[in-house]
């Protein structure tokens, strides 16, 4: 039904459907709708042919389009010279249109027919449970696959599934002590509550997940724009944000109306010196920012032009950019000035509007409301979706910013927005339920090819394996080989004590000295005392700290090698254990020193807290098994000399209150600290992008990129294969593991293949790696097996 | 010198191996690569134009060279005290060319020999983007587009690799030679278009940053022994063989992986890898490329051109206030300049031509954007003013030099690849302001020149996110047709 009514058509209207669109279609749609747009020009709708300025309403003679569909030179004659021309028929009732005032059909347009998503959240009906699989996702997808005769892929076993869990919640593969402990615990929830765990360590999810949000918030640590101070990092909000996980609602909220200046980064964009083209000025890139990020719309095709692709319109980009604009805007149609200037607008008014008259902080603060809606389940959809996608390789509507388009399963989409909603946007809450799915636990599915090319109509099979990001592939090779730099870039606090440990954290040394203290006694001043413990280690030390103090001074010993000393006993002191102590038999000595004028009180405290290979957890605390003895040793520069006379048990000194204060505040923080310190690796995602992280697909964030790519080339396989940074990083580790497996060949064979695959090497594997290692593997040959198994699918898929 | 090979497999084997798993490869990446041939998509093949170049060498003089001081000469003033900056048009006097009536800087005598070879355009112009950033102007002059830009934009090299592909299957198709981009001023800007962008990492580029350290890049690892390297992969193979994850033998994404390292493997053990050992080049045709970095690179450049590269980048290198870009001094750091170009491209040109290459090699020499001794930008611009020593008068040798970025005309010169030999296009007005008064070519038209020469339309486009983007902007480069032979 014609719906432009113009003054002075005539009767006999052009009937725009049957005739004129069809000879559109046949001579100029091809390179000029739909999709294809040469030259700038595209005719999909009637407002986009007359803005192009080829069409004169009314004015056949005056328009382009007619000039060029008659012309003769083979240079400018339309369509060009290799395709058919117009009949006379044809250009004359395109003259009659054009004459009528281009009457065209309403809504018609060339553009390809996109799914309009629904905007509200929606509650799917779950299908009944199905053999006791009752997590919604399982109940829609158990019937998903029925529907599509699918069978249902197959349950992986405990170890593929906690490197798979691991990996993808906190970015880390399991260590073997890990893998161990999860296979060997009987506990029939032991899935859940490793997710729990995962979830729970909040300082790795907030180092693996930051990897997915600086991409998403395009934040980065270095990159174009800082140079010439055009760009500003939100690195310590986002860190902190993700340490607390901050509801994803009120994490959009500070984004989009920064309550402080540590989340502004984001809103404000990249700022080039000089001229910008009106499409990428820094209200227009807030625009697409915010769409892109929040609500899956690439309004990248908008900000020049009413999309060619989708319903976005260039005054919806402009609208959207007025919000954050300090000035009025003139809308540029392909960067030419249209005359018109845009108005603060929002994508949805059916959720409500944007005072245009309201200054710019309460604009963005409208915005952030409306993005937030309880209504907006565009907004949760776009998130679970993306999530969805970093858990099971594919998502549910794909690619990720084309949220417009149909998901294969409206009610899993759905279901999942509506429990990030009823969990109070509590991202975590999605991973958990996701990855306690059987539909996570299964097998993932075999692909013959890429399914970004298959047809639309994506069949649901099972998980997609994953290749790991840069982020994973350098954190799990620094894991095996130990050789993680020690320092990184990113601007964020890294707790590495958490409130909850230290609450339930109690230190177990004992206040200790010799008989002098015994009854209740006070030893003479000046009184040296050596104080010694012996032990026997299982294994190697992976971590260890240790805290002492002494009133009033001490000298510590660990093996021989003087340690540290100090002679403030309110101020206590940690002490690294780990390279100190040894598989074997062991020995701290610490010789003790009171002071004063006179007899006083006097005691030594020491507590260490030791993680040995085997996964063994040691405390090694001052108590009634140490001894003492009335003698200091022979003086020897920074090695324990000899001590002479009999050692005899310790005496427990009761303690006095300021000696509990002293441990108890500050000492307690402290050994914690170290301890921890020790434990946790610096992480890729902490640091500036360096050349192999670039090759490995890790993005320049000038723009928001939410899929790394799936695919190793030929050239990043150039680089894994004789590029220097990895082969640093194999050396190191091999120098390590020849170290501590000198003289176990099998040991080290099942240690890489536990830490690589999670499972044990099978019988030929082991035949294989026997043949390239040596009975006692020198470094070189294991830094050539460290390669080879890292460079296997195996290794680098997340499956 | 040796060169280690895969003692395995025969070299013509592995050639011949390498294309089929290549174009396999390349199947495999069409078919899961996020952008699509816009054309393929509607079943319309693109109407590529016919080649009249194999492979092309850019010379890029990073930091704004002088067209005035090299190319472009206009009135000479010498060196005096007191010499006012608005008279000051060329520093250095100009020489004839094996070109009659064509002349060309003092300091360049043996690059005006083969002027007899060249087009040489000198109305080539940039947009003046308000406020001069050379990795500004460097991004637009690679990709075509002025950042930022709402996708990551191919390099041209990319482009031509990824429509193009490698010349000879066992090279990389795009290969540049001597940025260095890390630890320079602006390096994140200059990584930011020394890349293959949406296109992904396959197309390029290789990076070579010192030339004499490229025969590095495709070895073995550091002191790794042929033997230690082959019995690496070796292991590597029985690894995979024996992998118990058999269910997976048949997926894509691990065939691909594996075929990644194969194609790796076969190029880092194999023969073509000594063409990026200039050491191996005979002393007698390496000492005329002389020991500079630059120099080094112009040799790289033909070694890898002979053995099949397709595009190869070679750079003075773009360091702020180095080399071309002269905020002050200018004059006597071009003569350096001059000294540095003039023997190594001259002795290029030469030895393509003697080896029957530079028919189908298209060499060219271009900047970002050209110098000027009193106007930032172009007549009229905003730009702020960056030269050091703001004078009207020189009183000291640093004040006398372009010292300015002037976008306004800018000078482009061809060799071989299908252009014409001995040929002047576009002029510049002989007063200041030194604009383009003829025939201006822009960023986009120079592109589509180059593309058309290496048989790619200027229309080639690829689906982004939905969204066409053009190997010109737009689409709308249109090719020099007048610089064809």
């Amino acid at each position: 039904m014609p719906s432009f009514a113009f003054a002075g058509t005539e009767q006999t209207a052009t009937d725009f459907s049957h005739e004129i669109a069809a000879i559109l279609q046949k001579h100029c749609v091809g390179c000029h709708g739909g999709r294809e747009a040469k030259g700038s020009f595209s005719m999909n709708t009637r407002e986009l042919l007359i803005d192009s300025g080829n069409v004169q309403p009314g004015k056949p003679n005056e328009s382009k389009l007619i000039e060029l569909i008659l012309a003769t030179d083979k240079e400018i004659q339309m369509p060009p010279e290799d395709k058919e021309r117009l009949t006379v028929a044809e250009i004359a009732a395109l003259e009659k249109w054009i004459a009528d005032g281009v009457p065209w059909d309403d809504g018609f347009s060339f553009a390809p027919v996109a799914w309009e998503p629904p905007l509200k959240p929606r509650r799917p009906e779950l299908p009944p449970i199905v053999d006791r699989r009752d997590n919604p996702i399982d109940r829609i997808l158990d019937k998903d696959l029925a529907t599509h005769q699918v069978a249902r892929p197959k349950r992986i076993d405990d170890a593929v599934f906690l490197r798979r869990v691991s990996l993808d919640l906190v970015g880390l593969l399991p260590d073997p002590e890990t893998l161990a402990a999860f296979l060997a615990d009987p506990a029939a929830d032991k899935r859940k509550k490793i997710v729990r765990q995962l979830l729970d360590d909040r300082v790795s999810y907030a180092d693996h997940w930051l990897t997915f949000f600086n991409d998403l918030l395009r934040n980065d640590y270095s990159g174009t724009g800082f140079i010439t101070g055009g760009r500003q990092q939100i690195s310590t909000w986002l860190y902190d944000a993700l340490l607390t996980n901050k509801p994803f609602d009120q994490f959009a909220r500070e984004l989009i109306a920064p309550p402080t200046s540590a989340s502004q980064g984001y809103i404000d964009g990249i700022r080039w010196r000089g001229e910008v083209s009106a499409g990428q000025t820094v209200e227009i890139q807030f625009a697409q920012s915010v769409s892109q990020s929040f609500l899956g719309i690439n309004m990248k095709c908008a900000s020049c032009h009413d999309s060619f692709i989708d319903r976005w319109k260039l005054d919806e980009a402009y609208g959207l950019a007025a919000i954050y604009a300090s000035q009025p805007m003139d809308i540029h149609r392909c960067d030419k000035p249209t005359g018109r200037q845009s108005e603060a607008k929002w994508l949805f008014p059916e959720l409500g509007n944007i005072d245009p008259a309201a200054a710019k902080e309460e604009r963005l603060r409208q915005l952030a409301a409306l993005m937030t809606h309880p209504d907006n389940g565009r907004f949760t959809r776009t998130i679970v979706n993306r999530l969805w996608y970093k858990l099971m390789g594919r998502g549910i509507v794909h690619p990720l910013d084309a949220m417009q388009s149909k998901p294969w399963n409206e009610d899993l989409l759905d279901a999942l927005a509506m429990h990030l909603q009823n969990e109070k946007y509590d991202i975590k809450s999605v991973l958990y339920l996701i990855a306690n799915s059987e539909a996570y636990q299964s097998e993932s599915v075999v692909r013959e090819q890429a399914t970004d090319s298959a047809p639309p109509g994506f069949i649901y099979q099972g998980p997609i394996a994953r290749r790991m990001t840069a982020e994973q592939f350098l954190d799990s090779v620094w894991q095996i080989t130990e050789s993680a730099p020690a320092a990184f870039d990113a601007p964020v606090l890294r707790p590495i004590v958490e409130t909850g440990e230290l609450k339930s954290f109690d230190l177990a040394g004992a206040w200790i000295w010799g008989d002098s203290a015994a009854n209740g006694n006070v030893p003479a001043a000046g009184e040296t005392i050596s104080v010694r413990k012996k032990f026997t280690l299982s294994d190697d030390v992976v971590s260890g700290a240790g805290l002492i103090t002494c009133d009033n001074s001490f000298v510590l010993f660990v093996n021989g090698r003087k340690v540290e000393s100090g002679d403030d006993w309110s101020k206590p002191l940690a002490v690294s254990l780990k390279r100190l102590l040894r598989k074997g038999r062991n020995e701290i000595v610490v010789v003790a020193t009171n002071a004063g004028n006179e007899p006083n009180a006097a005691a030594l405290f020491f507590d260490a807290r030791v993680t040995l290979a085997n996964h063994e957890q040691l405390t090694l605390a001052t108590d009634g098994t140490w001894e003492w003895n009335p003698n200091g040793p022979q003086s020897q520069e920074g090695r324990l000399g000899a001590i002479k006379g009999d050692w005899k048990p310790v005496v427990i000194v009761p303690a006095i209150a300021a000696w509990t204060t002293a441990i108890e505040g500050s000492g307690k923080h402290l050994l914690l600290q170290s301890v921890n310190g020790e434990i946790r690796m610096t992480r890729t995602s902490l640091l500036k992008s360096d050349f192999l992280m670039r090759s490995l697909g890790r993005p320049m964030r000038e723009q928001i990129v939410s899929m790394r790519p799936s695919e190793l080339t030929t050239l990043e396989a150039v680089d894994l294969t004789n590029g220097s940074t990895l082969a640093n990083y194999l050396t190191q580790g091999a120098t390590r593991l020849a170290d501590r497996w000198n003289d176990d060949r099998s040991g080290l064979i099942s240690h890489l293949n536990q830490f690589a695959f999670s499972r044990m090497p099978t019988a030929d594997e082991r035949i294989v790696l026997e043949g390239s290692l040596s009975p006692v593997p020198t470094a070189q040959e294991i830094e050539d097996v460290l390669w080879a198994i890292l460079m296997m699918p195996e290794f680098m898929l997340v499956r | 010198m040796s060169y280690e090979i895969d003692p395995t497999v025969p070299n013509n084997i592995v050639r011949r191996d390498f294309l089929r798993r290549l174009s396999a490869a390349s199947a495999a990446a069409l078919a899961c690569s996020a952008p699509r041939a816009l054309r393929a998509e509607q079943h319309l093949p693109v109407d590529h134009p016919a080649s009249t170049a194999d492979s092309c060498i850019l010379i890029w003089m990073g930091g704004g060279m002088a067209a005035p001081d090299t190319f472009d000469p206009k009135r000479y003033e010498p060196f005096r005290r007191g010499l006012p900056v608005k008279d000051m048009l060329s520093t250095f006097p100009a020489i004839d060319t094996s070109v009659s009536g064509l002349k060309i800087c003092r300091g360049l005598p043996q690059i005006a020999e083969v002027m007899d070879r060249a087009t040489l355009i000198r109305s080539a112009v940039q947009p003046d983007l308000g406020s001069i950033l050379h990795s500004r102007h460097q991004y637009h002059w690679h990709t075509g587009y002025v950042p930022p830009q709402t996708v990551a934009c191919p390099h041209l090299g990319a482009w031509i690799a990824k429509v193009l592909g490698p010349l000879n299957p066992v090279f990389p198709a795009f290969i540049n030679i001597g940025q260095r981009l890390e630890g320079v001023g602006e390096s994140e800007e200059l990584k930011a278009f020394t890349t293959a962008g949406f296109f992904g990492s396959e197309f390029g580029p290789v990076n070579l940053p010192i030339p004499a350290d490229a025969a590095q890049s495709v070895r073995p690892p550091g002191s790794m022994t042929s033997g230690r390297f082959v019995n690496r992969n070796r292991l590597f193979k029985k690894l995979v063989e024996q992998n118990p994850q058999r269910r997976f033998m048949s997926d894509y994404q691990q065939e691909s992986m594996l075929r990644s390292f194969d194609n790796a493997y076969r190029l880092l053990s194999s023969g073509h890898r000594e063409a990026f050992d200039i050491s191996l080049e005979p002393e007698s045709s390496r000492t005329p490329y002389g020991v500079s970095r630059f120099g080094q690179g112009c040799l790289l450049a033909r070694r890898l051109v002979e053995s099949g590269a397709r595009f190869v980048e070679v750079t003075t290198e773009y360091v702020p206030f180095l080399h071309w870009d002269t905020h002050s001094n200018g004059h006597e750091t071009l003569e350096r300049m001059h000294e540095e170009m003039d023997l190594p491209i001259a002795r290029l040109i030469r030895d393509l031509e003697q080896r029957g290459m530079l028919e189908r090699t298209l060499v060219i020499i271009a900047s970002e954007f050209s110098r000027d001794a009193l106007i930032e930008g172009v007549p009229g611009s905003t730009a702020t003013d960056q030269a050091t020593d703001r004078v009207d008068q020189v009183t000291e040798i640093k004040h006398y030099g372009l010292h300015r970025h002037f976008t306004g005309g800018t000078s482009v010169v061809m060799f071989g690849g299908g252009m014409k030999r001995g040929f002047v296009y576009g002029r510049t007005a002989d007063e200041r302001p030194l604009i383009a008064v003829e025939n201006p070519v822009s960023i986009a038209d120079l592109h589509a020149t180059i593309m058309t020469a290496m048989g790619i339309s200027p229309q080639t486009g690829f689906d982004i996110e939905g969204r066409p983007f053009y190997v010109t902007q737009d689409g709308q480069g249109k090719a020099v047709q007048e610089l064809f032979a």
